[in-house]
Formats: structure tokens, sequence, C-alpha cells
């Protein structure tokens, strides 16, 4: 049988499916069987899967981006121009990478406000479960995520690069007590430079990538161990009536949502090109500068909460860019301790007994992606523009 | 042969949990003490590895830290005082304003209170304090952030936007071998001092 060549695996009965997968490297992380209500769309929306297909696909796509960049001062901006316009297929490979890290920050963070609104975080009373610890190593998996991101924002040292993280380790260094020690060590000297990019270098293609694999592996073998997803009365369901073998039902849906997000990426690589401003210039701060996407509505908050108290001044930077953040973190991770709904609620969407907390939840959401829009509309001299509004000329140079 | 090997191997055994009874010792009088002696022993080894990785934890901490710092000197030569034109001059390598004014020259930092961005100098006309007629108009200029948009005024005082602090002003002195201005941005001076030349 040719088939046979490249999968071994086509189970004749259910006895041989079970054994399958426990005799499979691949397919051992899955149980044998699973319940259809936690394959379906709505609970789970898959962002959790979405998220791996899109990190592996970081990890193939960066790859060859590595074998042509160089992390020096010198040579980094001219490698990047390089991939983009000399090396085959570079502009492509820039790009996906490019799609798939922003898509990946989109998709983490979709997949912990799915686990809130669903109280996924919940133990059912019935069994032993730390859901609750999940949830925390998925608060990491997102931090680990946007400092991926932003590490590999630096890489390309452009004006864009340049001047967010100046801007971004100023706020660091605003923090009380440790944050000019921490500003010190990301950075390896007073100012963003060599040893800057050398860090972040380090750190984005080596420290947080192995720290992403070992905290995903952990986010799934808990996973099991808690049971699957959380769904609502776990305890009372009647087992047999509701699971499916894992081959081939389980493995067909997880190829599906694979070959859909990488295709999705494949083509918004295609389309969307990657922007590479001029070359990093200490000298010279573009009008105006921003944050990535991500940190907009950070920014709006850190230029909007400079507080002067009579001859007292509170840096904005240390409200939006280190107060602020670091409470917001604070809550979120403790937040099944904080959460005292019934345990019912475990794996229903948007339930009635939550509702304070979803309303909290929904104001919080609308505020930050209000403040992004308004980041997005900043123009020179940090101006409001709107979109069919023309930018005026600034000149770029004294 | 083969039976007094067992044996032997037996009584050794034996002999851990009790005491050799040859010795004609109760066993009760030897149990706690070995056992005490092992933990300790084993507690004094555990601390002795841990200690030695927090050791070594620290050492790769403090590898990352710099021992020398290739940051460029912060006490430069920016030029002869004739060189400079009334106004404002920029100077990229320290990112910092000679200011002149006649003989007086002030050294303004460029680098916004804020967030570190290097600030712009924005130059219009307004009328003229002095000029009771209102006809006149002088130059004026002000500083902009474009990061956040904070605006400073020409001395460097916040004027709107959210700069905590004032603009730095850097000590300025005339090198004594060939007269050049010499401005050390690693000494911060109070705004309204300046050097006068003669």
């Amino acid at each position: 049988m040719p088939r046979r060549r490249f999968w071994s695996v086509f189970p004749a009965s259910a006895r041989e499916a079970t054994d399958a997968i426990v005799a499979n490297l691949l397919l051992h992380a899955f149980p044998a069987r699973m319940r259809v209500r936690s394959l379906a769309w709505t609970p789970s929306l898959w962002l959790g899967t979405v998220s791996w297909v899109l990190f592996v696909s970081l990890l193939v796509t960066g790859l060859p981006l590595m074998v042509f960049y160089i992390p020096s001062t010198r040579e980094a901006y001219q490698s990047v121009k390089d991939i983009e316009h000399v090396v085959s297929f570079g502009w492509w490979l820039r790009a996906a990478h490019r799609i798939a890290a922003h898509a990946m920050v989109i998709a983490v963070t979709l997949h912990l406000a799915r686990v809130f609104l669903t109280g996924a975080y919940r133990n059912a009373a019935e069994r032993e479960q730390h859901r609750e610890w999940n949830w925390v190593i998925g608060v990491s998996l997102l931090a680990a995520t946007v400092l991926l991101s932003f590490t590999g924002y630096l890489l390309p040292w452009d004006q864009l690069a340049y001047w967010a993280v100046t801007t971004s380790m100023n706020i660091v260094a605003s923090a009380p007590l440790v944050g000019r020690s921490i500003r010190s060590l990301l950075l390896g000297a007073d100012e963003v430079g060599q040893s800057a990019l050398m860090r972040f270098y380090v750190l984005h293609i080596v420290v947080l990538p192995i720290a992403v694999a070992a905290l995903f592996a952990y986010h799934m073998w808990r996973i099991r161990k808690d049971g699957g997803l959380a769904h609502p009365s776990e305890a009372r369901e009647h087992q047999d009536a509701l699971v499916v073998e894992t081959i081939p039902t389980v493995v067909i849906r997880v190829a599906v949502v694979t070959v859909a997000t990488w295709l999705a990426v494949t083509v918004l690589a295609i389309l969307i090109p990657s922007p590479l401003e001029e070359a990093a210039n200490p000298l010279l701060t573009p009008n105006p500068a921003k944050a990535p996407w991500y940190f907009l509505w950070l920014q709006e908050i850190v230029a909007d909460t400079t507080v002067r108290l009579g001859p007292f001044t509170i840096n904005g930077a240390l409200v939006g860019g280190v107060l602020l953040p670091v409470a917001l973190l604070v809550v979120t991770t403790l937040w099944p301790w904080l959460d005292r709904s019934p345990a019912s609620t475990a794996g229903v969407w948007m339930p009635r007994q939550r509702r304070t907390q979803l309303l909290v939840f929904g104001a919080l959401a609308v505020l930050v992606v209000g403040l992004t829009v308004v980041g997005l509309l900043r123009g020179p001299s940090w101006h409001f523009f709107w979109p069919w509004q023309p930018w005026p000329d600034m000149p770029s140079r004294f | 042969m083969k039976d007094s090997g067992f044996r032997i191997q037996d009584s050794g055994v034996r002999s851990r949990d009790s005491g050799p009874p040859a010795a004609g010792r109760q066993p009760q009088a030897l149990s706690p003490e070995p056992l005490a002696r092992r933990s300790v022993l084993a507690g004094l080894a555990a601390a002795a590895g841990l200690a030695g990785l927090g050791a070594q934890a620290w050492i790769v901490l403090r590898s990352l830290v710099p021992n020398v710092a290739y940051d460029p000197p912060t006490i430069v030569k920016v030029g002869r005082p004739e060189s400079f034109a009334d106004g404002l001059t920029f100077v990229p390598d320290r990112r910092v304003f000679i200011v002149r004014d006649g003989k007086t020259f002030r050294a303004v930092s460029a680098v916004c209170t804020h967030l570190g961005c290097t600030v712009r100098p924005e130059a219009f006309d307004e009328a003229d304090p002095t000029d009771t007629a209102g006809r006149r108009q002088v130059q004026v200029y002000q500083f902009s952030c474009p990061c956040h948009g904070s605006r400073y005024r020409a001395d460097g005082t916040p004027v709107s936007g959210p700069a905590p602090g004032p603009l730095a002003a850097y000590r300025l002195t005339l090198a004594p071998d060939d007269g050049q201005l010499v401005v050390d941005v690693g000494k911060e001076v109070a705004r309204t001092s300046a050097l006068t030349l003669p």
C-alpha cells in the first residue's frame, strides 16, 4: 500500500484507533477520544491551534531570514534591504514572517479573551483540576508573544525600529527602583546601539522561542490533565454518546485549521508589502514616531497622563507605561482567584451570573480599541488627522 | 561458598537497619543517630548544590552587565564661537542646540524629557514686545517633540504636552588650547547659566 509509506495510521476499529494514538510520536499528544462539543467551532473558535500554527510558521519562515540577516548596526539595514530586493522571494519570506507575527499577537489575545468570556479558567467541582494555573501559563505565553514581536521590531534597524525601541526603553527606565537597571541590562549601554541590537537578536531567535515552545508544551499537557476543554456540567454528561475517535475526526479538524491559517498568511503576505523606512538615525526623530500597533493604546496613555501637582510632576511614562500595564497584568494573572461566580458557569459564553465583570471587560476592550484607533490617526506633531485628510509636508531634515 | 556469600550480603543488609548482632548492642540505641546524620548531610549537600547553582546563575547575569561602556565621550568641542550664527545651531553628534545671543552662549539639550526623542526647533514671527506700535516683528522659536507633541519655549520650559520637565542645559566652556566651545553633556547646569564672552 503506497499511502502507508507516509502515514502509518489507518485504523479499522475503535480499538485500533486508540492504539494508534498511543503508538504515534506526533499523535500521542492527543487523547484517544474527544468530546464532540470540544471539536465544534463555537466553544473555542480554535484560536489556540491557530496561535500554534502561526508560531510554527514563524519558526519556518524565520530560518531562511536568519541566513541573510546580519545583526550589526552597520549591516542590519542593508541586509534587510537585500532580503527585500535581492534575495529570491526574500520579500515574501519577510512578509510572511511579519504577517504571521502580527497575526499571532492578535490570535493569542483573542484566545485569552475567549477563555475569559467562557470562564474556561474555572474548575469543575468534581475533579482534580488546575485550570487557573493553565490561565497563568497562558498569560505568560501572551507576554512572551508580545516580547517576541517587539524584539523582532528592532532588527531591521530602520527609523521605525530605532525610535520605537528608544522610547520604550525610556518607559522601562521610568519604573521605580529597578527601571534603570533593567534598561541597561537590555541595552548593554546607555543608548540603543550595537549591544542592544545583539541582545534583542539573541532574545528574538533563541531565548523567547524556546520559552514559548516550553510554555506551550506545559499548556497543552495541563489541558490534557484537566480533562480537555472546559464545558458546562462536565460531570453529568453521558460521555459515550458524545465522544468521537481522535483518528480521523480530530486529525482532520486540526489539518483544516492548519491549512486555513497558513493559506491566510500566504495570501496576506503576497498582498501586503512589508514597510522599511530610512536607516536608523539617532539624530533625527521621524515625525510622527509611533509605537507598534499593539502598544498604540499605551502610547496614547503615556502621552496623556503626565500629572502635575504643584511642584511635583509625575512622568506619563510611569503612569501609562509602567503602573497601568503592570497593574493590568497582575489583575489579569490573578483573575481566576478573584472571580467568585459559580463553577457551573465554566465553558459557557458570557453567562448572566458574570454580568458585572463581563461589562467591565467590555468597557476595557472598547477603551483599548478606541485608544488604538486614536493612535492610528495621529499625524505629524501628534496632531489628529482623519484618514482622508492629507498630512502636511514636513521637512525630514534641518 | 555460595552459601557464605549469601550470608555476608544478608547480614550486611541487616546491619544497616538494626546494627550487627555480634556487637551485642540494643537495636533501638543505634537507629536514630545514623538517620539524623544522613538527613543532615543530605540537607547540606542539597544546600551546597543550590548555592552553587545560585552562584552560577549570578555569574551568567553578571556577565551580561557591561564592564566597559563604548558610548561616545560626553565632552566635545563643537567649534569656535564666531562660527555660530545668532539664534540656534544644532550639534548632531551630541543632540544639543547651541543658542547664541550676541556674546552670550548657552547649550540646550535636544532630548525630550518625556521619552527621549529629538526635539525640532520651530521658528515663527511674533510682534516685538519692545515695539509699542506693534509694527515690528521678531523671530522667535520654540521646540516641539515629534513623538508625543510636547512643546518647549526657547529657554527649555515645557509649555504643553506630556513632557514632565524642562530641556536640560549643559555646561559650556572655552577650550584653553584652541578657543573652541566645549560642551559637556554629562554636566547639567542651571538654565540661567550662560557663557558670556568678553
